[in-house]
């Protein structure tokens, strides 16, 4: 049905889009037995709110997608973050996110933990919860 | 004997001055340029992986078409459900499949499920378990070099200051526990151990978690936004009064009992607090101790914070209101019954925690009832305002802060720091890298009762975390 070069064009097209979509389009997601809001992202990651009910929620940062991450929900910058996360285990005795390298990683690590959220930049299969898309 | 400076006369002029600097400091500064660099290497870096995925994709894309290609076309085979091929690589030359030209073989589809699977796996491989046991350790450090030592003015040149060492053990995922043990250098110059905090607690909701053991007191904002370790703070020291106990402060900056501590959204707002209750402390040495072991009366030190974060333009702006009250016994006064203090203290706050901007002030009122009936009750005063700008890798600070303390009040009186003072404090911060930054400060402290005096400092400092 497709000719070889199309099938070419397609990939590379489907590629450009994931290299792009870090700055276009970013979703944040959990695990389906997550009952978050998108106005608990920003609260989530900046470790004020480690519960959604009785489920303990787990987040998770993605590298390849942080600094979009930081920049459209935190609105803050790397520095920033990584300054607040420290104090906020000093005061509180909180561990920072665990971090993950791929946007895969991420989907993979959603799908299989209880409570875990991250954000990805690629298509999210139908088994995990998109709580914001931006 | 009472302070030999005249309260009235002179702080409401010093505390508008302070406001004045601090209003024009805000409308004087020119935003500073976001700093892009880091920004662009890291498009540029994804750039890279995606050309790389690009042109990984494009050669599998040939490779299968040429399988395809090969596997010459022949009556259709029905492909049992569980056959499996031995390995994902090209098909076998005059293997009969079935497929009209441009339709991807049965076997080929399976080999690239099975692709498709194994690098789920290996992705999914990745990343470690939240909830694995395990005890992540963390820790501080720093050492100074000036003309006299940060915190024990007597002695001048380079001091180790201290070794901080912080442990969250993973317990569950609501039981909590921190523990933080500091090797510091003391006023005598020896080297002590502290067991700073030792807390262990549960976390019932966002909204409450309760701790037990030794915390920082929550009066005010700093006491427990910054603990031992200096590199996570903007200055290179605390404000004078509160500094920790054996470092000088004058108020109880750690307390051993019960602490409830949670917030509450209030639409986008949110509203922080914290209730606690513990030993109360008595004076040792000149100075506050928190009596680790329980104290021999059995009296309490309560207290509570109230906060509230805002949202919207003043994303980053906390408010609040603190109060304490406590039962200090005088254990240097060789007296029978040992001379005891009433101290309620009060206290509001404001914090601004941006990107750009760090500004803190606190002030608090203490009003104190000596108990042996001797002296009344007396009222002093003690803030500080600091401003902190974040321009990249410098943050310039400045720091005003001022303690007058009744010596008439016996609480005051019996400290070896319980004097009044004022200090005038610019410095500057340069983050080498995100766990490792070098401090300059510049200070001129006037001490205003018992010895008047004054003296200058300039006092360098070198801060890690790991």
């Amino acid at each position: 049905m497709f000719t070889s070069s199309a099938k070419l064009l397609l990939a590379a097209l489907l590629c450009a889009g994931c290299a792009v979509a870090g700055a276009a389009d970013l979703s944040v997601i959990c695990n389906s037995r997550v009952p978050l809001t998108a106005a608990d992202v920003r609260d989530l990651f900046l470790g004020e709110k480690q519960f959604a009910g009785a489920v303990k929620l787990v987040p998770v940062d993605n590298s390849s997608a942080q600094s979009v991450f930081l920049d459209k929900v935190l609105k803050m910058n790397a520095a920033k973050y990584s300054t607040t996360w420290t104090k906020k285990s000093f005061r509180d005795g909180i561990n920072p996110p665990l971090v993950t390298g791929s946007d895969a990683e991420a989907l993979a690590y959603v799908k299989r933990t209880p409570g875990a959220c991250s954000y990805v930049t690629i298509a999210t299969p139908a088994d995990v919860v998109v709580v914001a898309r931006l | 004997m009472g302070t030999t400076t005249p309260w009235r006369a002179t702080p409401g002029r010093a505390w508008v001055g302070a406001l004045l600097v601090a209003g024009l400091g805000h409308a004087l500064v020119t935003h500073a340029a976001a700093d892009d660099k880091d920004r662009i290497a890291a498009l540029e870096q994804k750039l890279d992986q995606s050309l790389q995925l690009i042109q990984q994709l494009s050669a599998r894309v040939h490779d299968l078409e040429a399988q395809v290609a090969q596997a010459p076309p022949a009556a259709a085979k029905p492909t049992s459900p569980g056959a499996a091929a031995p390995a994902p690589a090209a098909a076998q030359p005059g293997t009969p499949a079935s497929q009209p030209a441009g339709v991807t073989p049965p076997d080929t589809a399976q080999r690239l499920a099975r692709v498709e699977q194994a690098v789920t796996e290996i992705a999914a491989s990745g990343g470690q378990r939240a909830e694995d046991l395990g005890m992540p350790m963390h820790g501080f450090a720093d050492v100074g070099v000036g003309n006299h030592n940060a915190e024990f003015r007597q002695y001048q040149g380079a001091d180790i200051a201290e070794l901080d060492f912080f442990l969250t053990p993973r317990l569950g995922s609501r039981t909590r526990a921190l523990f933080e043990l500091n090797f510091e250098v003391g006023s005598d110059g020896s080297v002590g151990v502290d067991l700073e905090r030792a807390q262990i607690g549960y976390q019932f909701s966002d909204s409450a978690t309760v701790w037990l053991g030794r915390f920082h007191t929550p009066y005010g904002y700093y006491n427990t936004a910054f603990h031992h370790g200096q590199q996570i703070a903007t200055s290179l020291r605390r404000p004078r009064f509160i500094e920790f106990e054996d470092h000088g402060g004058i108020m109880p900056a750690h307390t051993v009992g019960a602490w409830l501590t949670g917030s509450q959204r209030l639409g986008d707002e949110k509203l922080t607090y914290d209730v606690y209750i513990g030993n109360s402390q008595s004076i040792k040495n000149g100075i506050l101790d928190m009596n680790n072991a329980g104290n021999t009366q059995g009296s309490t030190i309560v207290g509570g914070n109230l906060g509230l974060l805002m949202s919207g333009a003043l994303d980053g702006l906390k408010v609040g209101v603190d109060v304490f009250q406590t039962r200090i016994l005088d254990e240097d006064a060789m007296l029978t019954p040992a001379p005891a203090t009433r101290v309620r203290s009060y206290g509001v706050y404001a914090a601004y925690d941006t990107d750009s901007w760090e500004d803190i002030a606190e002030f608090h009122v203490f009003d104190n009832e000596d108990l042996t009936g001797q002296t009344g009750t007396h009222r002093s005063e003690a803030g500080f305002l600091q401003m902190g700008y974040r321009a990249g890798r410098f943050t310039p600070y400045g720091r005003y802060e001022r303690g007058a303390f009744q010596q008439s009040d016996h609480f005051f009186a019996a400290q070896i720091n319980g004097s009044s003072y004022y200090r005038t404090a610019l410095g500057l911060r340069f983050d080498v890298d995100l766990v490792s930054s070098l401090k300059l400060e510049l200070a001129d402290t006037h001490l205003t009762d018992r010895v008047t005096g004054s003296y200058d400092e300039a006092l360098l400092q070198y801060a890690i975390r790991f």
